[in-house]
């Protein structure tokens, strides 16, 4: 029984993650025959890639930002649509609904927005007012990029955090309502308590989601501008294809993965030892 | 420089199929040293092209129909890319050992030209366009229909009246004049675009003055004598000053090419640098003003025309791999030398060649005149043939443009390109 399933996580995960370690070390360029082996040398270059660093740190820096955004909204929502009436019914769908898009399609809508000459601005120009950078300065574009994924994907937050509610108990709810606590209090000290396995699935979740942010970059900034909101995957692809680098687009992803791995499993101790302490 | 496919794609599996199907050929067949097999004389042959909003998979089947016409028994399957693009779908169909016959749209570089059948000995290629200069080492890897002219500045006539601009401005000092002019009549001088296009438009502008004062530029940059970024300085100051004067739009990079386009064919902006590829949808736009086409400037004191950056249209390569080499051979020999399919070919995605002039649209004429009295013909950005800079230097260059519109000062870009030129040696 165990044989189809260990053959396809072998096939699926074990050789590509050894392959690419392979590739890592060599300077394979997608067409040669018999790439060199070159050591740690694309792991030391990538130590002085400033363009490298630097979408390291974009890339944290959506992934930390977006993550707090996606479980806060994720959780406001899912609160305001928990009950069973026809308009939660419909509420949800539209909520869950930017997910169902593909990043491409919504990065492209988003640009038709956003972008210069989009509506937003074409609306703004018509009344007079100075066009917004939403994607022509780094900053603006790097929070808009944010935006636009936090909106891209907080559906799937809303969905986990209300099959999270429908397992609070109502008999501690009931008992904190003739105790006379607040709306707050009682979402504080009942609600959130009973959510933590939830927070954690969520935080998880969004971060590992988030470090491979891809799709929309490439439709929405395209990386831009000057190469501000590029992310470590986007460079990966970038310097393996673009660039011909599939040695060092390997190095790359070894490190991402490496570092996904690291913060997916410190999130999931620390909401462990919370959700401890909270119990206790 | 070609319209490289920028197609977002199903990229992010990529890597990972890449490195599973290079297990698989490890395991398999592998890559083939040999010149392929001669192959029968029907069969089927593979050919992986590039599919855009011009060459769709029914144009390109339509394209080869007649070729499968006149020799029966012959399958000529026309395979889409899988990944973005043809630069990223051909490495992963080589690794899995399961290569196309044939390649349209990359040109052959130190790179690719071992897994490209030689072409030197066939007599055919010696009359397409471009061909000398894409050779790598004197060996011929790479045939093509037509040309693209790169260094083209197109204008509205109406705006340039307007602004009381008399003539096409020659040197670039004319040319900031007449975007002095320009923005006094109330228009945007000089249309450009986030995306590609900021470096690209410079990359177009900068070859006339470029070719004439450094006349081995390539050379020089890959033998150290020359740096790209030292060189281009004078250009860059230039287009930091555009910026400044607000020449061209603080918030370009906010748009896409096709924004670019529309804006530019809307009447809103004098000038539009782009390719020949752009007199297609020109024509087809049928804009209110009189649209009209200049070659790029030339430094004061340069000969005016000055050299045109040119980059060869529709490239085909036969792989080494092939189990159908004559076949595959004879087919590329027919798409770039069949009256009917080069025709077919050039009015299809805009290109231009010599002595096809006659279904040319009256832009199209003016574009063939440029092409017809440039003292030269060079390559551009990462150019081709023995004219080549590091693969990924369009990609750097243009975002180092881009950042002179996020504060950087020209000297700030030189030094960024020169850096990473550097980094590449």
């Amino acid at each position: 029984m165990v044989g189809p399933a260990l053959a396809l996580f072998v096939v699926m995960l074990v050789v590509p993650v050894g392959l690419s370690l392979y590739l890592s070390l060599t300077d394979w360029d997608g067409y040669s025959a018999n790439p060199a082996f070159v050591g740690l040398k694309n792991y030391v270059n990538l130590t002085h890639s400033a363009e490298a660093i630097r979408a390291g740190w974009v890339t944290l820096l959506i992934a930390a930002v977006g993550t707090v955004l996606l479980s806060v909204f994720g959780l406001g929502f899912a609160l305001l649509v928990n009950g069973a009436s026809r308009l939660n019914a419909f509420f949800r769908i539209v909520l869950f609904y930017p997910h169902v898009l593909s990043a491409l399609v919504v990065g492209f809508l988003w640009s038709a927005v956003l972008g210069t000459s989009g509506v937003v601005n074409g609306w703004l120009t018509s009344k007079g007012a100075e066009v917004l950078p939403f994607l022509s300065d780094p900053k603006w574009a790097l929070a808009s990029l944010i935006a636009v994924l936090v909106w891209a994907g907080f559906g799937v937050n809303v969905v986990l955090y209300l099959a999270g509610l429908q397992t609070v108990s109502k008999d501690l709810l009931e008992a904190a309502r003739i105790d006379g606590a607040t709306t707050r209090q009682t979402f504080f000290n009942v609600t959130l308590p009973a959510l933590a396995p939830v927070v954690t699935v969520n935080l998880v979740l969004s971060l590992v989601t988030l470090l491979k942010t891809y799709d929309l970059v490439v439709s929405l900034t395209g990386g831009g501008p000057a190469g501000s909101t590029q992310t470590a995957a986007y460079l990966i692809l970038w310097d393996s294809f673009h660039n011909n680098a599939l040695g060092f687009g390997s190095a790359q992803s070894v490190v991402l993965m490496v570092i996904t791995a690291g913060l997916a499993l410190t999130v999931a101790r620390l909401r462990a030892r919370a959700d401890q302490g909270v119990q206790a | 420089m070609a319209r490289s496919a920028r197609k977002p794609g199903r990229k992010l599996g990529l890597l990972t199929s890449v490195v599973i199907l290079v297990g698989a050929a490890g395991c398999g067949g592998g890559f083939s040293d040999d010149k392929g097999a001669a192959g029968d004389s029907t069969g089927e042959v593979r050919m992986l092209v590039n599919i855009t909003p011009n060459l769709t998979k029914s144009y390109w089947e339509g394209l080869v129909k007649p070729f499968e016409d006149a020799n029966p028994g012959v399958d000529v399957k026309i395979e889409a890319p899988t990944g973005s693009g043809v630069k990223d779908t051909l490495p992963q169909l080589l690794a899995a050992g399961n290569a196309p016959d044939v390649v349209e749209t990359l040109m052959a570089d130190k790179v690719l030209a071992p897994q490209m059948l030689d072409l030197t000995d066939q007599a055919w290629t010696k009359d397409t366009p471009l061909v000398e200069q894409a050779s790598l080492d004197g060996k011929v890897y790479t045939v093509g229909v037509g040309q693209q002219a790169q260094s083209l500045v197109f204008y509205n006539k109406d705006a340039f009246a307007k602004a009381g601009i008399s003539a096409p401005p020659k040197d670039l000092d004319e040319l900031t004049a007449a975007m002095g002019k320009l923005k006094a009549a109330g228009y945007l001088p000089l249309q450009t675009a986030g995306d590609y296009v900021t470096g690209l438009q410079l990359l177009q502008l900068s070859d006339p003055s470029i070719a004439t004062k450094h006349p081995d530029w390539y050379q020089q940059i890959n033998s150290k004598q020359a740096k790209v970024g030292e060189t281009m300085l004078p250009l860059l100051e230039r287009y930091q000053s555009w910026i400044k004067n607000g020449y061209v739009d603080k918030n370009a990079l906010g748009l896409k090419d096709v924004g670019a386009q529309t804006n530019f064919l809307s009447g809103k902006a004098g000038m539009y640098v782009m390719g020949s590829w752009f007199v297609r949808t020109a024509d087809d736009a049928k804009p209110t003003f009189d649209l009209g086409v200049f070659a790029a400037p030339t430094e004061k004191g340069q000969p005016s025309p000055g050299p045109q950056g040119v980059t060869m249209a529709a490239p085909y390569m036969v792989l080494k791999s092939t189990k159908q080499r004559d076949l595959s051979v004879k087919l590329v020999q027919w798409l770039v030398t069949d009256k009917t399919a080069v025709q077919s070919q050039l009015a299809q995605d805009g290109n231009f060649r010599k002595g096809y002039t006659e279904k040319l649209s009256p832009l199209g004429k003016q574009v063939q005149d440029i092409l017809d009295q440039a003292p030269k013909q060079v390559a551009q950005g990462e150019g081709y043939g023995a004219n080549t800079l590091p693969q990924g230097f369009n990609g750097e260059w243009n975002k180092a443009v881009q950042s002179l519109y996020t504060g950087k000062s020209a000297k700030d870009v030189a030094a960024r390109i020169d850096s990473w030129m550097g980094s590449k040696s």
